[in-house]
């Protein structure tokens, strides 16, 4: 940390997986004059190769090995799929370098706490891409309930409902030994930003899955998973690729607290667009948000300041509800967060 | 229109609630098809030739006894919510409904709200495909608690029966969470399974006051379908009219009191069934007595598989 604060050289930062997600990261870094795209490490290396081509020619390799022991790599973002979490990570806080990495942590409870205490032992920076916190509505709400504004939360619903986004039977994110289930895959993300909102501890999980667009489907394109607090509040997270028609991108959000209601209507980002194919809410983009998580995690590795970033702990926490929410969905019962 | 002559039997309810008085009275005497033609608190009068159909708001440990007795006098019946207060009264009246085939219309009346109504109607329609999932919340904010009853005998009951009228889907497993429910704040969670599989997650419940809010801060429905995706906030319609006096809304529409009485109405001339019976009171009791259990053991509770339930239902 002295050694990057000290010389005026911007924090090096590799990118290791470059698919779907990894173009908004680099978008951020381009963006962020505090750090520098060293590179891109991609199992494949055509996509390796590709991304370093689109990006000005930086460099590019298919083994992780060779690409954290050049000098110019201070750090690494991790965007790869669920499962590779746990070793990439490991392997990243063996070679001494600061991460952020993709949600989830690990797509298990034992991983994601192995993770934390590689990165806790080296004195690293860890910090996990949580998005929606860095959404503005989720730091909104946040925000008004650090405020007061509402009082003590005692009820959170939470739900993110569009159709379905994945290609085909060969995707990864279906597979739920590479996702970890859909509770691990895009669960954490609610998960994880209705218990920053409450600010108390989880103590269970009921949740319950559908297979709505095809039976065959090995996880749940529809989730209900509510989650009770130790200070007795509860939330109600949805999370769907599910829903009918596809374009639907619903998000909804109440909180009822001891002093006041707060509530997000759908349409709460101000701008509908009626054409030919029906009515659309226009999203804003997530660019903003990746800034910000970029942003936050560089606070934290350039400057000491954990601030905003999401730590290790937060999101050791996501992944044990979505693990209990799995196996909610597996037994047809509460589970206890471990 | 032919005018139904209705006795008022009792003013009592749920704890500070006195319904006769603020809800149905009021109801039948703004309805064309009704007139009052009088008032009892014993039950007396049920013999009268001038009354169709009495209004029953008696305590609860006179429900069994004075529902019973103007069906058997072959008298209507509209009768408060709760029916009872426990699920095997609630079936013997059910019986004596059954048996004398008179209309016995337990006053779920939010079902008939416009935005339920036009749910209920989209979805039978196929405007949503075969339902599989539904969200509901009602809260109410402020207003005397109904301790030591509580909101899961008091409100929760209107939401679920509204998610019944639009769906059709009875109940077949709950799992319930509540904090204890001691003051005005008191929320209850319902995990629901239906049958076919259909799910829904019903929050009901008060709240502390919220300025400017009078009753229902949140009232709503999203129903969920293989080809569709549909939501019904019953807190509107309203033309909303801000002042300087602060913000209010109106409409010129009927009430939810006077289109349950223009079914009851329309069941006793016709003679017909009314479309909700006291087996939807009984479904409605059956439920929150498994959603106490619930609550009780942190267990998910079956409906309908147990022997006590099929003896209270048979
Ligand atoms: N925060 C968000 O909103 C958000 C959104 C989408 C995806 N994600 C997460 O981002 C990650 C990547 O998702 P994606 O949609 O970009 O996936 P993707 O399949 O598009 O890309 C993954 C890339 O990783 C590479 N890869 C696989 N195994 C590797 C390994 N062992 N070493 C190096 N590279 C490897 C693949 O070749 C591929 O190029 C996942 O963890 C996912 O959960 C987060």
């Amino acid at each position: 940390m002295e050694r990057d604060s000290m010389s005026n050289r911007p924090l090096g930062i590799l990118v290791v997986g470059a698919g779907a997600i990894a173009d908004l990261h680099v978008a951020a870094v381009a963006a962020d004059p505090r750090c520098v795209l060293a590179g891109f490490a991609d199992v494949n290396a055509d996509r390796a190769r590709t991304a370093a081509h689109r990006n000005g020619g930086v460099f590019w390799t298919a083994d992780l090995a060779e690409a954290l022991a050049r000098p110019d790599v201070d750090a690494c973002i991790i965007c790869t799929p669920n499962d590779t979490h746990e070793d990439l990570a490991l392997r990243v806080a063996e070679a001494g370098k600061h991460l952020l990495l993709e949600k989830p942590l690990a797509t298990t409870v034992e991983g994601a706490d192995a993770i934390v205490e590689a990165f806790a032992r080296r004195g690293l920076v860890l910090a996990v891409a949580h998005s929606h916190r860095f959404y503005d509505y989720g730091r909104t709400v946040h925000d008004e309930i650090a405020s007061g504004a509402v009082g003590r939360p005692t009820l959170v619903r939470l739900a993110l409902l569009g159709g379905w986004i994945w290609p085909d039977w060969r995707a990864w994110v279906i597979d739920p030994a590479r996702s970890g289930g859909h509770a691990l895959h895009n669960g954490v993300h609610l998960l994880d930003l209705v218990t920053w909102w409450i600010g108390s501890r989880p103590v269970s999980v009921y949740a319950r899955g559908q297979r709505r667009t095809a039976t065959e489907l090995d996880v749940h394109d529809y989730l209900e998973m509510v989650v009770r607090y130790d200070d007795g509040a509860v939330a109600i997270c949805e999370m769907s690729r599910a829903h009918r028609p596809t374009a639907l991108a619903h998000r909804d959000v109440v909180v009822q607290g001891t002093g006041g209601l707060l509530t997000l209507a759908w349409d709460g980002e101000g701008a509908l667009l009626w054409d030919e194919k029906g009515a659309h809410t226009l999203d804003p983009g997530v660019a903003y948000g990746f800034a910000a998580q970029l942003g936050a995690w560089l606070d934290a590795v350039t400057a000491g300041d954990a601030g905003t970033s999401v730590s290790g702990e937060e999101a050791a926490m996501a992944v044990a509800l979505g693990v209990a929410a799995e196996r909610s969905m597996a037994l047809g019962v509460p589970v206890e967060v471990q | 229109m032919r005018t139904l002559g209705v006795l008022l039997a009792g003013s009592a309810g749920v704890g500070h609630q006195d319904h006769q008085a603020e809800m149905y009275a009021p109801g039948f005497a703004a309805h064309p098809g009704f007139g009052i033609v009088g008032a009892t608190e014993d039950g007396s009068g049920f013999d009268r030739a001038d009354v169709d159909v009495v209004s029953v708001c008696v305590p609860f440990e006179r429900r069994v006894e004075v529902v019973t007795a103007a069906l058997r006098a072959g008298k209507h019946v509209l009768v408060d919510k709760p029916v009872a207060l426990t699920s095997a009264e609630c079936a013997e009246i059910a019986a004596v409904a059954a048996e004398t085939g008179l209309v016995c219309l337990p006053a779920y009346h939010q079902r008939f709200h416009p935005a339920i109504r036009t749910a209920r109607e989209a979805v039978a329609a196929g405007r949503v495909g075969l339902t599989w999932n539904v969200q509901a919340d009602f809260l109410v904010a402020g207003g005397g608690p109904v301790w030591p009853y509580g909101e899961l005998l008091n409100f929760a009951p209107y939401a679920t029966d509204a998610v019944h009228a639009i769906t059709g889907l009875p109940v077949t497993a709950v799992y319930a969470l509540a904090r204890p429910a001691e003051g005005p704040d008191d929320l209850v969670t319902l995990c629901l399974t239906h049958e076919r599989g259909m799910t829904s997650t019903v929050v009901a419940g008060r709240t502390p006051p919220i300025a400017g809010v009078n009753g229902l801060s949140l009232h709503r429905y999203r129903v969920s379908g293989s080809h569709g995706t549909l939501l019904a906030d019953a807190t509107r319609p309203g033309v909303t009219v801000r002042g300087e006096k602060g913000t209010r809304t109106a409409w010129a529409g009927h009430g939810t009191v006077h289109r349950m009485l223009t079914e009851l109405h329309a069941a006793v001339t016709d003679g017909r069934p009314a479309e909700l019976g006291p087996t939807d009171a009984l479904a409605a009791l059956l439920l929150v007595e498994a959603a106490r259990e619930s609550i009780a053991t942190g267990r998910v509770v079956r409906l309908g598989d147990d022997e006590q339930t099929k003896a209270r239902v048979s």
